[in-house]
């Protein structure tokens, strides 16, 4: 259980959130609490206080610009960005992986920030992110920094996150042309984990050659995943084999492990498989819809 | 700490420890209508409206309600009675564990999505776990409480 003698704090600013992250180790930032809550109450954190920063309004901001980027503070909830019609405009396969966290309890309060910094690879946002190649602002004392969300998880619950530094904005480009899929298959309760999650970007010339081309996983290994071999396809016009060489290295980049909701070795498939369903989905807009998956 | 919010519509003063947990502060208040099983926020049965959001009282801290308006089982009954009817015509409930759970969540989904269709009901109350009733009369509760608002 928490301790009695925490100290909790909601400031009302980011530079007062900073000031107070930099008290040392012992000091936690929270967002919406859901990893947080479980984590104090099983003891895997002790700290010595606790900073909310849902009471931020600078974090709190959702906007798009009219170029079409898109701009998400920290401590926007899941809730937010899946209803935000913005997102659901411009990057539906966002808004969808939004809407699939958890159940509605968790998305009413858990952040953007906090489902980039706790980095659980099974969780839904980082893969989609990572496909549009989005980046983390961050904040800390020595100041402000950029970094490619696809660089910013190191490890299970490990970031490039300092002690005292804070996501506070992540910021999806506008693409022109730019067709993403967000997948998560989840062979048990609606509200699970996904087994296997994949999420992929396609942009495409006039001509229908491919100029960039992005595919990330989620649930099969330490961090989500980037599959570098999808960038082989620039350059191409797709068909069939392709695809399917593509997901072959997916498939033999998924590190995954045995548990409850798979062997290693069907996530492995599934990882396959899934890439497979998200490029085809970037690929052909007219393709017959498939569950658990949105492209647009 | 000293923790002002208004709970069922009534405005409240408690003194609570930082690190506590909604789900205890307000059982200690007297609402024992809200439990806590799971305790790892995937049941349900810990349901509450803050600031008219479900939450999982069970990993929320109860200092993030100070200046919030918290709803339990008790005052939604009261607020909605239309709900706890519908839940007792439709029989949406069995043993009777995950029904605060339910009741706490279906009155969410009516502000959330009013006209949810069946479909909408069942993966909005999918967060709440109910190991007797199959589902079926719990959906046909909420969708009848939606039809009669």
């Amino acid at each position: 259980m928490p301790p009695a003698d925490l100290i909790f704090s909601a400031p009302a600013t980011l530079a007062d959130a900073l000031g107070e992250l930099a008290g040392g180790e012992d000091v936690i930032a929270m967002g919406g609490g859901t990893s947080v809550g479980l984590l104090l109450k099983n003891d895997l954190l002790q700290p010595r206080k606790i900073v909310w920063l849902a009471r931020i309004p600078e974090l709190r901001r959702l906007a798009a610009s009219t170029a079409g980027e898109l701009a998400l503070g920290a401590t926007v909830t899941l809730r937010e960005l899946a209803r935000s019609a913005a997102a659901g405009r411009q990057f539906p396969a966002l808004a969808y992986a939004a809407g699939r966290v958890g159940n509605p309890r968790v998305r009413a309060v858990a952040t953007v920030g906090g489902a980039l910094a706790h980095s659980d690879a099974r969780q839904d946002l980082p893969p989609i992110l990572y496909a549009l190649q989005a980046t983390v602002r961050i904040q800390g004392p020595q100041g402000a920094r950029e970094v490619p969300v696809a660089e910013f998880h190191t490890g299970f619950m490990e970031t490039v996150l300092a002690e005292d530094e804070l996501v506070t904005q992540v910021v999806i480009p506008a693409v022109a042309g730019r067709r993403a899929a967000y997948a998560r298959f989840t062979p048990g309760s609606h509200d699970d984990y996904p087994t296997v999650s994949a999420a992929a970007s396609i942009v495409r010339d006039g001509d229908g050659r491919i100029t960039s081309a992005v595919l990330a996983l989620g649930g099969v290994g330490r961090t989500p995943l980037l599959v570098p071999a999808a960038s082989g396809l620039a350059g191409t016009v797709p068909g069939p084999h392709e695809v399917q060489a593509v997901a072959a290295a997916a498939e033999a980049a998924a590190e995954p492990y045995d548990d409850q909701r798979g062997s290693a070795r069907y996530k492995k498939a599934m990882a396959g498989e899934w890439a497979a369903r998200v490029l085809r989905a970037c690929l052909d807009p007219g393709a017959p819809p498939v569950p658990d998956l949105v492209a647009g | 700490m000293k923790l002002s919010f208004t709970l069922n519509g009534e405005e409240v003063e408690v003194a609570a420890e930082t690190g506590a947990l909604l789900v205890d502060l307000i059982r200690d208040l007297g609402l024992t209508g809200t439990k806590e099983a799971c305790g790892v926020g995937v049941c349900g049965l810990c349901t509450v409206l803050v600031d008219d959001l479900p939450v999982s009282s069970c990993l929320y801290l109860a200092a993030c309600v100070d200046g919030a308006d918290v709803w339990t089982v008790e005052g939604l009954a009261r607020r909605e009675p239309g709900l706890i009817q519908a839940f007792a015509e439709h029989e949406g409930m069995q043993c009777g564990i995950c029904t605060p759970g339910q009741v706490v969540a279906a009155a969410a989904l009516a502000r959330e999505n009013p006209g949810a269709t069946e479909a909408e009901i069942r993966e909005h109350q999918a967060g709440n776990l109910c190991r007797c009733t199959g589902y079926q009369t719990i959906a046909a509760s909420v969708e009848a409480y939606l039809a009669a608002r």
